[in-house]
């Protein structure tokens, strides 16, 4: 047994991220590891490497006990990661990326380049990666790229290499290429640790699968001796939402995309209906353009093909501010970075995008803002010292809260809302969600977007699934189980 | 205790204002603390206010103008030699203006629609600006045939007290309304404390970061042809010294503020910080590198204070 943890525990806010994880990985194996967003994957693979430290259980490495501080004792033990954000340095030639972090060899006081060199080729020929090493990371294409970071981790001896979502950016036939690669590794001992959304690349590669859910390990399977109907089975428990929703059933069209592609190739066909009275649930994996798409349907993310209809009229040259003006309002996933302006009062975030409605002749008329900002924090309770506090001295939830009243202010027809109760105490959560049915009932419609499955099951009446930026079909949310919606989500096609 | 804190927090700056004021008072009780001498004062300090408001309006979009120096200067070159050429004087005040407004519109447009850092930018702006005040004058100093009248609006007294002073007040005024009281200043501001949440607003960020740079031209060319007017006549380098000590006054105006971000106000104590000292240190017959020395360290220490009352230093 190479690698083996007994009695794993991480807990968040007193929330377990994982719990009791008794995972193991033989030397020289292809190991799958899946699980629906939050699963606990990813911090399964930041306490392998040190990123995070474990609350409780132990970590055995070859039989003996394991303990790893930092990313750098876990490469030092032979357990290196590549991430799908490459950590590579851009303007770094192909060498001194691989020495990132290593001691480069001297000679008579001079960095001895061509020893380096030597040692890179050497370390590449040896997995079958013939690279010119004196080219940048810049100028190298991505499955380069991803080689480059493989043989730096390869330098070090490297027992366990882990891969995360590692073809997120490749090509079908560059993919190929990394595959080849995977499998000399694995005939050379080295284990692998790979993760990803993608079935048939599970079904493809792997030895084994293990599954996790909600922070808890399903089990470990010989991928020989399993479906991908059962596999699925096994990571979503078949969950029904028990709340009743609006079921006016959705009137007439307020927003329609169609084949709507964004230029940064991330949207790549994404056709969706948004009606008045409904709320529409948006659901895809990790990396599936929920994100980009909302951005694109707001006139922020530029579109490269496709039409976006609001209100009957086909929108040409969307920007936020026609969209404000149209009735559509955006409630960004990331909060500090798009959604809130922390140093500003919460007067002024409420007032944002509203404030000409306020002005004469481009003077603000205080005495018209004022109240109205404060009408709509009382509405939604925001807690505060007053409206002249920092945003950023709010909770999250109050944050939050400021962020939705901002978008009110605009009296929006149509809401995007992009992960709208992420980091939001539970209270808030649940104001949220009855904020957006109430705004449904009188006839506004919702595009809703959470990575949390069963939330979208929660509050959505139909569940449109977007898979790789392309949307695929739209469900009826009636007795609707978590499995039905994974299953199209990773249906190959 | 924490009270106590909290008022240095919002007022520190102030307060180093007003010690600073008793100091000299008690030293120079006959000389510093008179009507004369704060008149004195305000008409000194009155040029280096103007064009530091222009440096708060940038500043608040979180960008940086280094042209505001030779913007001034060339402001002072072009109104002379208008003057010299016998156009109306009116006209000569004028038309500087508008070829600021298109200089500062340039800097603007690159920096929002190419993204090349304002830093960047604007210090080849300055260079540029440099080049062609020599190519109007040859680098010498325009001051042969400057019509009488052209000096009136750097030398004329309302009574006792300087035009130019007046000419300050009203900037700040006017300026103060537009940052706290309009869509423009509001929109500013909402830019420098997040450029995505303001284009997710709907704000159209390259048009504002062009008004916020063509605004802050505008006030460095008037300045520079308020400095010429003043001493009647055009030094191609009049505007540059001016350009530091706008931003010095930029940064300890911050600290007057509890979001700690440019305001006009600010900027306004930030000068007479800055002019008290050079004028007191001055009767105090403390010689210039002393006053150099002094007039650095308070700066930066403006904004340590600031930085630890906040909470924000390691």
């Amino acid at each position: 047994m190479l690698l083996e943890t007994r009695h794993l525990s991480k807990q968040f806010n007193g929330i377990y991220a994982l719990k009791d994880i008794h995972f193991s990985l033989e030397a020289g194996e292809v190991h799958g590891l899946v699980g629906e967003n939050g699963a606990g994957k990813s911090t399964l693979i930041k306490i392998l490497t040190g990123v995070y430290a474990l609350d409780t259980g132990e970590i055995y490495w070859n039989g003996e006990p394991l303990t790893v501080r930092n990313p750098s004792e876990a490469r030092k033990a032979g357990i290196s990661v590549i991430h799908q954000d490459r950590t590579l340095v851009p303007t770094f030639t192909g060498v001194e990326n691989a020495y990132l972090g290593m001691p480069y060899p001297t000679r008579g006081g001079r960095v001895d380049w061509k020893a380096m060199e030597a040692r890179v080729a050497k370390t590449g020929k040896a997995i079958g990666i013939e690279l010119d090493w004196q080219r940048t990371a810049a100028e190298m294409s991505p499955p380069q790229r991803t080689c480059l970071e493989i043989v730096r981790a390869m330098m070090n001896d490297c027992r366990l290499l882990i891969l995360d979502e590692p073809t997120a950016s490749l090509t079908d036939k560059e993919s190929e290429w990394l595959f080849s690669i995977i499998d000399g590794l694995r005939a050379r001992g080295t284990a692998i640790l790979y993760v990803t959304h993608r079935m048939e690349e599970i079904f493809r590669l792997t030895d084994r699968i293990t599954v996790f859910k909600n922070g808890e390990m399903v089990g470990t399977v010989l991928t020989r001796e399993i479906s991908r109907e059962a596999l699925i089975g096994m990571m979503s428990d078949n969950w029904v939402a028990e709340t009743l929703h609006g079921g006016s059933g959705g009137g007439e069209v307020l927003l329609r995309a169609e084949h709507l592609r964004s230029r940064d190739g991330i949207v790549r066909d994404a056709s969706l209906e948004v009606r008045a009275g409904e709320i529409l649930g948006l659901f895809g994996l990790g990396g599936s353009g929920r994100t980009e798409l909302l951005e694109c349907l707001y006139g922020y993310r530029p579109v490269a093909g496709g039409t976006i209809t609001i209100h009957g009229q086909p929108q040409t040259r969307l920007t936020p501010e026609k969209a404000i003006r149209l009735g559509v309002a955006l409630i960004s996933e990331d909060r500090r970075g798009k959604a809130m302006i922390g140093n500003l009062s919460v007067r002024e975030n409420v007032a944002l995008s509203c404030l000409k409605d306020f002005a004469r002749h481009g003077v603000v008329d205080s005495g018209a803002e004022r109240p109205a900002v404060r009408e709509m924090t009382d509405r939604l309770r925001v807690r505060m010292a007053g409206p002249e506090q920092r945003a950023i001295e709010l909770s999250g939830g109050n944050q939050q809260k400021v962020v939705f009243a901002k978008a009110l202010m605009t009296h929006p027809q149509v809401f995007l809302c992009d992960e709208p109760t992420q980091a939001v105490d539970v209270m808030t959560r649940g104001e949220i969600h009855r904020l957006l049915r109430e705004e449904a009932d009188q006839g506004r419609g919702v595009l809703f977007v959470s990575s949390d499955l069963k939330e979208v099951l929660e509050v959505a009446d139909r569940v449109q699934i977007i898979v790789a930026g392309e949307t695929r079909e739209t469900l009826e949310n009636r007795n609707l189980n978590t499995q039905q919606v994974l299953a199209c989500c990773y249906r190959e096609e | 205790m924490k009270q106590a804190k909290k008022i240095f927090q919002s007022y520190g700056t102030l307060l180093a204002l007003a010690v600073i004021i008793l100091v000299f008072s008690l030293l120079r009780p006959s000389a510093f603390f008179t009507v004369k001498n704060f008149l004195n004062i305000s008409r000194q300090i009155s040029l280096m206010v103007i064009i530091s408001i222009g440096a708060t309006l940038v500043m608040s979009i979180n960008e940086f103008d280094l042209s505001v120096g030779s913007m001034a200067s060339l402001g002072g070159v072009m109104a002379a030699l208008m003057a010299v050429a016998g156009l109306p004087l009116p006209l000569c005040f004028l038309l500087p203006v508008l070829i600021s407004l298109v200089v500062g519109w340039i800097n603007g447009w690159i920096v929002a629609k190419f993204r090349v850092l304002s830093f960047i930018t604007t210090l080849g702006m300055s260079t540029v600006l440099s080049g062609v005040i020599y190519r109007l004058t040859g680098g010498a100093t325009v001051f042969q045939n400057i019509p009488k009248g052209f000096s009136w609006l750097g030398t004329f007294k309302i009574g006792e007290i300087p035009l130019l002073s007046v000419i300050m007040v009203v900037f700040v005024v006017l300026f103060t309304f537009i940052m706290r009281h309009t869509v423009l200043g509001r929109r500013l501001y909402a830019i420098g404390g997040n450029e995505e949440t303001s284009k997710i607003a709907g704000i159209n960020v390259p048009l504002y970061k062009n008004i916020a740079f063509a605004l802050c031209a505008v006030l460095s060319c008037v300045t520079g042809m308020l400095i010429a007017s003043r001493v009647g006549s055009a030094n191609t380098t009049a505007g540059d010294g001016y350009f530091l000590s706008s931003y010095a006054a930029v940064f300890i105006g911050c600290t007057v503020s509890r979001k700690g971000i440019p305001n006009v106000p600010g900027t306004l104590v930030g000068c007479a910080i800055l002019g008290i000292l050079t004028n007191g240190l001055t009767m105090l017959q403390m010689p210039t590198y002393m006053q150099d020395i002094i007039t650095g360290a308070i700066i930066v220490l403006a904004v340590i204070l600031q930085k630890v009352g906040r909470g924000d230093a390691k």
